[in-house]
């Protein structure tokens, strides 16, 4: 079996913002159960959160193909 | 150990570069006939389930209907909106070929999805591609379509430089990428997955006695993950459509 | 859009996060490779993820 250690890194390193999103949308879906017209001002919040974990898993994702 | 583990070759891409059928012709390989026959089965299903319309359906007429009002009602006019019915065709068509050509993973006999070979995952996304733009084009004429996707409003003008390749980046290339490397990655590490249990548990029941034993819970494991891939499978002819619908709605409302 | 329009959201954050990084990552790598350094790289793909970011915050954090 061949392989790069840079992609058992890139595993390693998605594990963070995988947990991450989850939980970002546990609090928004238990927010908008709770409240459900407090969406339109969670719903930036939550995409923005996403968005900001995301990047952190994307750019592993990257520097694991180019370093 | 080194009498039982040597020799097992674990699976790789090769076992997806299938040989020829016919003769030497290299376009007669398995994933070429798998999507002719996905054809002829979904062309002979609904044909079958809509040959005899009652008010009062039969199950198979049933089971056509039901297809077409999952694609139509919670795909077509949940997203798209009022101007859904042009889309359903493609949509409906888009999303049975999929599902089909990905259930023939799981199938026994055929066992070999065909959108695990890149070049149809590609095909399909280019379909949807040209699709979604020619729409956005004709609903708002090339120059203000263009001009929607490269320039976000309410910018100053020195951040455009920043900004506008990565809207043309996202629009042209990301998207379709995405949309087919999506499909294509999820069938092909599913296949991988199967084919690593099998074949695993099947090297273990020719080791010695203390490997057999663990054999089972290898294709045991093996059966549970073909469970696992059907819903993948599914799921996958879903977001794809999906998506796709996504773009059209997109492309159709002129606030971005 | 109801709730296929956040479905449809998430995934077009995760094509204008990727593609930032691709683009201007990728106009790094090729002025690395051009003057023979070694940072511009880097320097794209900060300048990439942030970009995308703000892109991200324009077209779905405003409002």
């Amino acid at each position: 079996m061949k392989g790069t250690l840079n992609l058992v890194g890139y595993g390693l390193s998605a594990i963070g913002p995988a947990i991450a999103t989850g939980m970002i949308f546990a609090a928004y879906i238990s927010g908008v159960a709770r409240q459900p017209e407090a969406r339109s001002v969670l719903q930036p919040i939550a995409f923005l959160g996403f968005a900001l974990a995301e990047a952190l898993a994307l750019f592993g994702l990257v520097l694991a193909f180019v370093l | 150990m080194a009498g039982s583990g040597a020799g097992f070759v674990p699976p790789s891409t090769a076992d997806f570069n299938l040989p020829p059928i016919i003769g030497n012709n290299a376009y007669s390989t398995k994933p070429v006939f798998l999507v002719l026959l996905s054809v002829l089965v979904i062309s002979a299903f609904f044909i079958a389930a809509s040959r005899k319309a009652l008010v009062v359906p039969s199950k198979l007429q049933f089971a056509g209907e039901s297809i077409y009002a999952f694609v139509r009602n919670d795909i077509g006019e949940e997203i798209i909106g009022h101007e859904f019915m042009r889309f359903v065709p493609f949509l409906f068509t888009l999303f049975t070929f999929i599902l089909t050509n990905n259930v023939f993973g799981i199938v026994p006999f055929l066992q070999f999805p065909s959108m695990s070979h890149v070049s149809f995952p590609y095909v399909l996304a280019v379909f949807s591609f040209v699709i979604f733009h020619a729409v956005g084009v004709k609903k708002q004429g090339l120059g203000k379509y263009l001009k929607g996707i490269a320039f976000m409003p309410g910018v100053p003008k020195a951040v455009y430089i920043l900004l506008t390749p990565i809207e043309i980046a996202t629009f042209f290339l990301v998207r379709p990428l995405t949309l087919s490397l999506r499909l294509f990655a999820n069938m092909f590490a599913g296949h991988l997955l199967l084919l690593v249990f099998i074949m695993g548990g099947d090297h273990l029941i020719r080791g010695v006695i203390g490997l057999k034993l663990i054999a089972p819970f290898a294709f045991a494991f093996g059966i549970g993950m073909t469970f696992f891939e059907f819903m993948v499978q599914c799921l996958q002819a879903y977001i794809f459509t999906l998506l796709t619908a996504l773009f059209i709605a997109g492309a159709l409302s002129d606030e971005h | 859009m109801a709730t296929g329009g956040e479905e449809g959201a998430l995934w077009s954050i995760m094509g204008y996060l990727l593609s930032g990084l691709i683009i201007w990552g990728g106009i790094g790598a090729a002025v690395d490779h051009w003057l023979g350094t070694h940072f511009f790289l880097l320097i794209g793909l900060l300048l990439g993820g942030g970009a995308s970011m703000y892109l991200v915050w324009l077209r779905f954090g405003r409002k």
